[in-house]
């Protein structure tokens, strides 16, 4: 009975295996991975062709660190997310991925780099401007606060500087609350710090130019900004919750924090779950250090493609990416998700259908990220990154803690991840 | 007369104090699982049972979760009762095995195959973790239960364990079984074997429990969800909860986690003497 | 050995062949892998490596987080292997003591043992988070500012507790089973030599349990450095600032979330030579004192 039941089924799935499965190890857990299932039932829906099935690995991380034991396994996947840490280190690993310029060339997709904004243009591709992944999730930090909690504090619009912070924080305290927690010390208060600063992050132009070998986090800007927040954890203006992107978001659900800092990609959970008033806003920057504060660049992921896959499937990712960079496609994530729309063509469709005009908090991310780019607002591109970056957090949390002053935690981190750097340029020379 | 009594008094008291300091975590999880995450988060844990039990059971048992949402706690409390088993059995059977040929003969390579199944007391999967990652991949053993069950038993413990057994019993057997002309795999099976019934069960059931409880070579060792065993099903449960911005289910965590730990738990309950022989015995 | 043996031949090999091809293939294979992994620089996906000699062991003896990692563990086991070795055997003697529930007892400490580190490390997550977690606010109430996640001493008191809640239980039954093992006979004599409670156990009884302690000793430092894992991986994951992790976490940590294969092979190496150094010293130790 048994064995006849499975030869009847193992030839249905022989006849209908007609469809190419397309894996896709993706980041998106939450609401975000449900938009993710929406977008791939879609495509799935619109075709029979190809099927595309989207795999949640955990956090950006996770995914990564699966997608590099799967690649050494010859177990890989066709589709990954790979986020900004992780760039350098799929970028420069020979014949890994197959760069998505190559692969729209092949396959008839007219692309164009310009049709991206260019804050997101750069970031995933090479130093001649062929991209290499394709940019999906991008967000960049900017600042939620609690209307209802400003209104009870007395302050009418949300500061612009941090200068102005520093004063709105004291009427906070005062109402009760705690000003200010942040999600991420890296890309808000390291990376993109220096792009809102218009600061050189590493040498070799960022490392664009070259596998780098020096990051510059120890400087006097970045010395004054982060003895501020030792100094603002002592007044009670800043908590630091861990290093948990979800703890330091729950302290603003709870109320217990007037302004967060996160991403632009989180406005979407935000909308369904905050029980108050919020708005959104630019990361402020100090009116010290810039006049006017610069360009953020991008954070969230690209889609890489793994090496070594059949023609057919090729075809598939093709037409998957291709419908993904669709305008209308663009719309719904961001829409969905508060990912900024990545192609110039996705923010005119958003702008027309009015989006803005009804929620006009949704634009702030892409509004930040179009502000004119100036020398150093063009991110980075460093190997190691990850450990780099866990180096980060750990210093930070002990400048944080009072454990170490400032300038001694950033020049910590410059010479830990200069060594990784060299080790990691050493690797691929 | 008093003295004695207040000193067992005593005894007793210290005695019930630590054993609510075990009891009370675990009691406190499973009460908590009963009741819906809207009271968890807003009256923290429970320590009476609430009235979401069914609901909660049957839907982490049932209803597809994690993250690909295609594998449910059923299966993969299967897959953690498949590793148990597989495990606790491979390693009675080659233990023993190896033990025998170890004791009972005298051959050249004895001594130098004795040193290296020694050695591998040495080393904790924990250290040798990555490359056999790189092992397992090259013999495409990645997501098999094979791959799962089969380089645990690299361990020595079972062998030792047996070896002490068997240096135990008494010449005579083997002599008597000589003269009545048994090979040596008669001797083995037996007489050996019917001997060390009590011994194997205990191995087994010690062994059970160390199979059921694999969390990081399971974790490394499979990238489907559909070999995930249930210790994994919790972390990712938890993890993934905790990462969006939804209501975390905790009774959900809270369930699994106590249908992680009731099995062995019951286990080493209901078969405390051949556990604590097993245990001990393995020692000496 | 057996005086009375089987002569050679070819049987003894078939019967002690699979537990050797096991080991061979999934024990010795990756071990030399790891050493030769640990002279060599990879990228992270494996494209390309280069020999790099003693590069990795410098890189990783140079680095100040190992140090801090190496300490945690030394006092970290060290902590841990008092704590419940103590509770355990005072556990084990108030149990061998009292005259009714002896039973009871062994069942009331024996089931701890078989909840896996993982879960432990769970529960303890629940009971010591920050918005619902009963331990968490307890301990804030009596006036410590307990907070794990930002710092690393609350953090390391906190799985310091939780890995030995763990492990008293296998203390207990291992000194239970020692404490029942010991002769009425001399137990009644040391009772007319020596009046006072605390100086019979500590000059009759604990001496006749030392094989059994240096066995736990052993057994108990292999856990802190090696069975934590698990209780690691689901509470702190070695924060805050990386004073959480032990040898063996950092090993993981390294090679397989940071993808540095060379880096992680020389710790592991060194971790070798480390374990080999005990196991010698505990074999010879250890083996010398059974035989009474």
């Amino acid at each position: 009975m048994r064995v006849k039941s499975f030869l009847v089924a193992a030839l249905f799935a022989v006849v209908a295996n007609a469809t190419t499965n397309i894996t896709w190890w993706h980041a998106m857990g939450g609401r975000l991975g449900e938009v993710v299932n929406q977008l791939a039932d879609n495509f799935n829906k619109s075709q029979s062709e190809y099927k595309v099935i989207p795999v949640y690995k955990g956090g950006y991380e996770d995914t990564m660190t699966a997608g590099i034991a799967a690649y050494r396994a010859h177990k890989a996947p066709d589709i990954i997310q790979i986020f900004d840490a992780g760039a350098a280190t799929i970028i420069n690993a020979k014949g890994v991925v197959y760069p998505v310029a190559d692969l729209f060339d092949k396959y008839g997709t007219k692309f164009n780099a310009n049709d991206y904004i260019s804050g997101v243009r750069n970031f995933y591709a090479d130093s001649k401007g062929r991209m290499i992944g394709c940019p999906f999730n991008s967000s960049t930090p900017v600042m939620y606060y609690n209307k209802d909690i400003f209104k009870k504090a007395g302050i009418k619009n949300p500061p612009k500087t941090w200068e102005e912070f520093e004063k709105d924080a004291a009427k906070i305290k005062k109402a009760g609350y705690i000003a200010l927690s942040q999600s991420h010390s890296p890309w808000i208060f390291a990376e993109n710090f220096h792009s809102r600063h218009n600061l050189q992050l590493a040498n070799k132009n960022n490392g664009f130019d070259g596998l780098a070998t020096k990051i510059y986090y120890a400087n006097p800007a970045m010395e004054y900004h982060w003895s501020k927040l030792r100094d603002w954890i002592n007044k009670g203006y800043y908590k630091y919750y861990g290093r948990g992107w979800a703890d330091n978001q729950q302290a603003f659900y709870d109320q217990k924090v007037a302004m967060w800092l996160g991403s632009s990609g989180s406005f979407g959970g935000l909308k369904k779950g905050a029980k108050f008033n919020f708005g959104t806003t630019y990361l402020p920057y100090w009116k010290k250090f810039i006049d006017k504060g610069a360009q953020t660049f991008i954070g969230g992921a690209a889609l890489f493609v793994f090496s070594g896959k059949s023609d057919e499937k090729y075809r598939g990712i093709n037409a998957f990416l291709r419908f993904l960079t669709n305008p209308k496609n663009q719309y719904f994530w961001h829409k969905e998700t508060g990912y900024v729309p990545i192609t110039k063509a996705a923010y005119e469709l958003a702008k027309k259908d009015g989006y803005y005009k009804r929620t006009p908090d949704a634009e702030i991310g892409i509004k930040q990220l179009s502000l004119p780019s100036q020398k150093w607002t063009k991110g980075y591109r460093l190997g190691n990154y990850v450990q780099i970056r866990e180096i980060m957090v750990e210093e930070f949390e002990k400048i944080l803690n009072g454990q170490e002053s400032a300038k001694d935690g950033l020049e910590t981190i410059d010479r830990k991840a200069d060594k990784l750097l060299v080790r990691f340029a050493r690797t691929h020379r | 007369m008093k003295k004695i009594s207040f000193s067992s008094l005593f005894s007793h008291f210290i005695l019930i104090i630590f054993a609510l300091l075990f009891l009370v975590p675990i009691w406190v999880v499973l009460a908590s699982s009963t009741h819906t995450p809207v009271t968890i988060l807003r009256d923290g844990l429970q320590f009476w049972f609430g009235d979401n039990f069914i609901n909660t059971y049957k839907s982490i048992l049932f209803e597809h979760s994690g993250y690909t949402k295609n594998v449910t706690a059923f299966r993969m409390l299967i897959n953690s009762l498949i590793l148990g088993f597989g495990f606790a059995i491979g390693k009675v059977v080659i233990s023993s095995m190896a033990a025998y040929a170890i004791v009972y003969f005298r051959f050249r390579m004895a001594n130098f195959l004795f040193w290296l199944i020694f050695l591998t007391l040495l080393l904790p999967v924990e250290v040798r973790i990555v490359p056999s990652f790189e092992v397992l991949s090259k013999l495409n053993l990645l997501n098999s239960y094979t791959g799962l069950i089969v380089p645990l038993i690299a361990s020595a413990t079972g062998t030792f364990f047996f070896r002490q057994f068997y240096k135990s019993v008494p010449d005579e057997m083997l002599e008597a079984a000589k003269i009545d002309g048994a090979n040596s795999w008669q001797f083995f099976i037996d007489i050996l074997v019917p001997l060390s019934k009590t011994m194997m069960i205990a191995l087994f059931i010690v062994m059970f429990i160390v199979g059921w409880n694999q969390y990081l070579w399971p974790i490394m060792m499979t990238t489907k969800p559909e070999y995930s065993t249930l210790l994994l099903g919790i972390k990712e449960i938890y993890q993934s909860n905790f990462e969006g911005t939804y209501l975390p289910e905790f009774n959900k965590a809270f369930a699994m986690t106590i249908l992680a730990l009731i099995v062995p738990v019951a286990i080493v309950i209901i078969f405390q003497r051949w556990f604590i022989k097993g245990l001990v015995d393995s020692e000496k | 050995m057996k005086k009375v043996q089987f002569k050679g031949g070819i049987i003894p090999y078939l019967f002690v062949s699979p537990q050797i091809i096991i080991i061979l293939v999934f024990f010795i294979w990756p071990s030399v892998m790891a050493v030769y992994y640990s002279f060599e620089l990879q990228d992270a996906f494996g494209t390309s490596s280069q020999f790099v000699g003693f590069l990795n062991y410098q890189d990783v003896l140079g680095d100040k987080d190992y140090y801090n990692s190496l300490s945690f563990t030394l006092i970290f086991s060290t902590l841990v292997t008092l704590f419940s070795l103590g509770t355990g055997l005072y556990l084990a003697h108030k149990a061998n003591e009292v005259i009714k529930g002896k039973g009871l007892y062994r069942t009331l400490f024996i089931w701890p043992y078989a909840i896996a580190p993982a879960v432990v490390g769970l529960i303890a997550t629940f009971l010591f988070n920050e918005s619902h977690g009963d331990l968490y606010h307890f301990l804030n109430q009596i006036g410590w500012k307990f907070d794990p996640k930002s710092d690393p001493f609350d953090a390391q008191v906190m799985l310091i507790f939780i890995s030995s809640w763990k492990q008293v239980s296998v203390n207990f039954i291992f000194f239970l089973s020692g404490l029942q093992g010991i002769p009425r006979s001399i137990i009644e004599a040391s009772k007319l030599d020596c009046k006072s409670d605390t100086r019979r156990f500590w000059s009759i009884i604990f001496p006749l349990l030392t094989p059994t302690t240096f066995f736990l000793l052993v057994t108990n430092i292999t856990y802190a450095f090696f069975d934590t894992f698990g209780i690691i991986d689901t509470t702190t994951r070695g924060t805050p600032m990386g004073q959480t992790k032990t040898l063996a976490y950092k090993i993981y940590q390294d090679g397989f979330l940071g993808a540095d294969v060379g880096g992680s092979s020389a710790q592991s190496v060194i971790l070798m030579l480390f374990v080999l150094i005990i196991t010698i010293f505990q074999f010879k130790y250890i083996e010398k004192r059974v035989h009474y």
